[in-house]
């Protein structure tokens, strides 16, 4: 029996009545209509549906969604401020680094999720933090690149506008 | 030629923005009130006859709308190629483990699941047959016995083989005759699949008139089209297929896939219907890639001169012939001009899920096969692997396999960029636990060919809107409105690309085998040019001047001797609404283009640890001729993409069949082996640019070849590194271990078995 559920998303409080079995992913994506993050594969294998709980990124299919009630989730629809682009957005953009664009908000999610943590941004580390999210069209380099470029913007976009994205929720 | 405003330049993608923010929408993304979810019961047997099947529980469970059977389509089959080997869902009889044998729409996705586990079917096991080898031999059960009666039914030996063939020039067994050194040996190429990431995705609806709305992940449109309309026995008319952004295909999602599933049940109740697919489908039901054995023999000079080359491969493909053994023939004989040859190729079926298109079907399989035997043939030689390829190198004026002259080409260029960015031929150190290697290999493929259509309109405000048929392939979009954008001297954010469906852009062939830039390409640009004309034409009479004395460019029709004299398309536009021509439509048309090689050349340095066989790839070079880089940074993207599948088949990918029973037993990506981020070297890639006579600008055809090199690179630099030659894929640490303590034989192929298939 659906049961009533409320996740802020993206700074909008939402609620709905949602299955006890669905998982985030299904209640993003069939109950509030969120379709950006995407299902690959439905066993926490692709990373493409990768979206932030409480600052940190998770693979939303594997994550019941009444576990996530009263939590704040940010999903790809979030990164923009109206026409303006989170710097992790604009980098994919420019240095190409999508191609079927599937994969593409979960691995924005997993970089965005880590230039705002505290793990230093190097290459080899970006690698690491990306190691969950296929994808099969890049061949990773570009997407390495973009991530690379987005880490002073995404620096100075973080002190400029307090964004709270992936400040873990302060209780 | 002028210099490109647009062309040549990193663009970024039209659909960029999309996909960055989740606006994109897929198949999946699509909710249409009513709708009802779809689900597929498969079949649980290798090869039984259906003894019965009872609906009639699932039928009665609150929620469930529709189930159908086999039996609920018309009795028809339908195929990928001339033969018509395959029904869309079971009717009497299985073939496969995962073949569709009823499908449920309920009110939810949940209740489609119940629904599956209520329905009954009773099965009558049959003999199977799972190993290609056994298939062939004619010593085994026969999976089709009626093969010889389905339409289309052509050049093949009957039995399990379905299709072949064949290709010879010269006198072979002189050519042998003539030749200091034969080398024979054999290769095993292992299943694969094509990974996309967007599994495959329909909703079907039924519109108010009768017709059917299709909206799918696919790379072929009015392929869908036409297979639909044939297996539901209805006019192609009363379909329209929107393809919408697709996430991925490689070549499955080339012709009809699941889209008669959901179609069948939107007729039966009225409503939408979804369909999509599990991740576990997409290994079943998807046509992914089955094993190939690959048997090659080769007369050589003592100095180095390929004499003859005997080539036989065997395609299994499964319970339906997805896609035939063409390149077992087309690329049997890799990038050489090989004066003696007899090569055959054969499609053979099993009891195994259907193969379909990847990336070049066949080609990576063959390229494994043919490169690594040309590395062996160096080394027995004592030639160095580049030198004996470039002695024996296709050049310009010989004759392809199919009998094509060569047009001018990249290929030499391509291998002295390799040669020169390695710096080869180098020998790197190696020590006792670790040994390191260099390997190359060259790929040959020909840029994509079939009807292309385009059509460009000019807006009052001076933008145009460029209508193709074609769905975005890595990139195309962007690429094809850069060749619009160029043609008429716009910006590229004066191009806006249509979103299309089958109703609304005029046919055209399916995205796949690298046909896009360079023929979908070609007909935007003559569009582009019939734009012009006409512009020009406006323009000459407006201003009372003749056409020739004019130029388009910056938006505007200038007079070449006084540039201030101009009107801009805008004002063109608008003029052309009054005007005798009426508003001006540029179109174009054009059914094949000529035979436009594309080579690439491919080296790795390889790190092979010898207690383990683990092998590291730490650098990879590649050096492409593209013709012409219509947009670099997407040239870049499908060199480093394609070159990283190759990649992931030479190392670590492989469907593990069930050697009883063919069930795939890895349906998952976490048993299946993709490469990750953490796995990947950085890619170098050059591009070589050769322009090609007859593509826009002289782009030839990009994706499709850098996917060929790595397993026989991968190979040629682990026999660099230790000194052990592994002829099957994929080139795992447990292979190249076993090879390392001399027990690699137990993964080869037996050569006798493959010389059986003999030709009658």
């Amino acid at each position: 029996m659906k049961k009533p559920l409320q996740i802020t998303v993206n700074g909008q409080l939402q609620q709905a009545l949602v299955e006890p079995y669905f998982s985030l992913l299904d209640a993003l994506r069939d109950e509030m209509q969120m379709t950006g993050t995407k299902k690959g594969c439905d066993e926490g294998d692709c990373g493409a549906c990768t979206v932030l709980l409480n600052g940190k990124p998770v693979t939303s299919c594997l994550v019941l969604a009444h576990s996530a009630h009263d939590s704040e989730v940010t999903t790809i629809e979030g990164l923009a401020k109206g026409q303006e682009l989170h710097p992790v957005q604009r980098a994919f953009v420019e240095h190409g680094g999508l191609q079927c664009g599937y994969c593409t908000p979960g691995l924005i999610m997993s970089a965005v999720g880590f230039l705002e943590s505290d793990e230093e941004p190097t290459a080899e580390n970006i690698k690491h933090a990306l190691g969950g999210n296929l994808c099969r069209c890049t061949g990773y380099s570009k997407v390495i690149e973009a991530v690379l470029a987005a880490v002073e913007p995404t620096k100075a976009a973080g002190r400029e506008t307090k964004t709270g994205l992936g400040s873990p929720k302060a209780e | 030629m002028a210099d490109f405003q647009v062309l040549g330049t990193n663009q970024v993608r039209v659909d960029a923005l999309d996909k960055v923010t989740g606006r994109a929408t897929y198949a999946a993304d699509v909710h249409l009130p009513g709708m009802l979810m779809c689900k597929l019961l498969t079949s649980t047997h290798s090869h039984a006859r259906i003894v019965s099947i009872d609906t009639s529980d699932a039928e009665a469970l609150p929620g469930v709308r529709g189930v159908v059977t086999g039996k609920d389509y018309p009795d028809a089959r339908f195929g990928s190629g001339a033969l018509k080997d395959r029904r869309i869902m079971a009717v009497d009889e299985v073939f496969y483990i995962g073949e569709p044998v009823a499908a449920v729409a309920a009110d939810d996705e949940v209740t489609a699941l119940e629904a599956l586990d209520l329905i009954k079917v009773e099965y009558q096991d049959l003999e199977k047959v799972i190993d290609p080898l056994l298939a062939i031999s004619g010593e085994s059960a026969l999976i089709h016995p009626d093969l010889e009666d389905f339409e289309g039914y052509g050049f093949a030996l009957g039995g399990n083989n379905c299709t072949m063939l064949d290709a010879d020039r010269g006198d072979v067994e002189q050519g042998f005759k003539d030749s200091d050194l034969i080398v024979e040996e054999t290769y095993h190429t292992q299943p694969i699949n094509q990974g996309f990431l967007e599994p495959m995705a329909c909703v079907a609806d039924l519109e108010a008139n009768g017709r059917l709305s299709i909206l799918a992940s696919t790379q072929g449109p009015y392929q869908v089209r036409s297979q639909l309309a044939s297996v539901l026995n209805m006019p192609l008319s009363n379909i329209k297929v929107t393809a919408m952004e697709m996430g991925g295909g490689f070549g499955a999602k080339l012709r009809l896939a699941l889209e008669a599933f959901p179609a069948l049940l939107a007729i039966k109740t009225g409503r939408p219907v979804k369909l999509v697919n599990t991740r576990e489908e997409t290994f079943t039901l998807n046509g992914p890639r089955l094993e190939t054995n690959i048997y090659l023999k080769t007369g050589v000079t003592k100095d180095g001169r390929i004499l003859a080359r005997e080539a036989r491969s065997i395609f299994d493909v499964g319970a339906y012939l997805g896609a035939g053994p063409n390149s077992g023939v087309g690329h049997g004989l890799g990038a050489y001009d090989i004066p003696n040859f007899k090569l055959r190729s054969y499609g053979v079926y099993t009891n195994k899920i259907y193969v379909g298109s990847y990336r070049a079907s066949g080609v990576a399989d063959m390229t494994f096969a043919t490169e690594s035997h040309t590395d062996v043939i160096a080394h027995k030689l004592g030639l160095d692997p580049v030198e004996f390829r470039m002695m024996n190198a296709l050049k310009e004026g010989d004759t392809s396999v199919s009998g094509a002259t060569l047009p001018r080409n990249g290929l030499k260029e391509t291998m002295n960029a390799l040669k020169e960015r390695m710096g080869l031929p180098k020998k790197l150190p190696s020590n006792a636990k670790e040994g390191r290697g260099v390997g190359i290999a060259l790929g040959e493929w020909r840029s994509g060919s079939g009807p292309s259509t385009a059509s460009i309109s000019v807006n009052e405000d001076g933008t145009v809107s460029l209508l193709t048929g074609s769905v975005d392939i890595s990139g195309s979009d962007t690429s094809l409105a850069q060749i619009a954008a160029e043609s008429l001297g716009l910006r590229l954010d004066q191009v806006i690309v249509a979103k299309r469906n089958t109703d609304l852009a005029p046919f055209t062939g399916p995205s796949g085998g690298s046909r896009i830039v360079y023929s979908q390409g070609r007909a935007v640009q003559n569009a582009a040019e019939d734009t012009k004309a006409k512009l020009l034409d406006l323009a000459a009479d407006r201003l009372g001047v003749p056409a020739d004395a004019l130029a388009c460019a910056g938006g505007s029709v200038y007079v070449l001797d006084n540039p201030p004299q101009s009107l801009d398309l805008g004002q063109l536009a608008r003029m052309s609404l009054s005007s005798r021509g009426g508003p001006i439509i540029g179109n174009a048309s054009l059914s094949s283009l000529p035979y436009a090689p594309v080579f690439n050349a491919q080296g790795v340095e390889v790190i092979v640890d010898k207690e383990t066989g683990q092998v590291r790839v730490t650098r990879f070079v590649q050096a492409q001729d593209v013709g012409k880089a219509i947009n670099p940074m997407g040239v870049e993207g499908q060199l480093e993409g394609g070159a990283v599948q190759g990649i992931g088949r030479a190392l670590s990918e492989e469907i593990l069949i069930d050697r009883e029973t063919g069930r795939v037993r890895n349906p998952s990506l976490a048993t299946y082996l993709m490469p990750l981020s953490v796995d990947m070297p950085e890619i170098e890639s050059i591009l070589v640019e050769i322009p090609s006579a007859d593509g826009p600008f002289g782009a030839r055809a990009v994706a499709e070849s850098p996917g060929f090199g790595p397993p026989a690179a991968i190979a040629n630099a682990i026999y660099d590194a230790v000194g052990v030659r592994i002829r099957t894929l994929p080139l795992s640490a447990e292979r190249v271990l076993a090879a390392i303590q001399g027990r690699g034989d137990e993964y080869n192929v037996d050569a006798d078995a493959l010389r059986a298939a003999e030709a009658p």
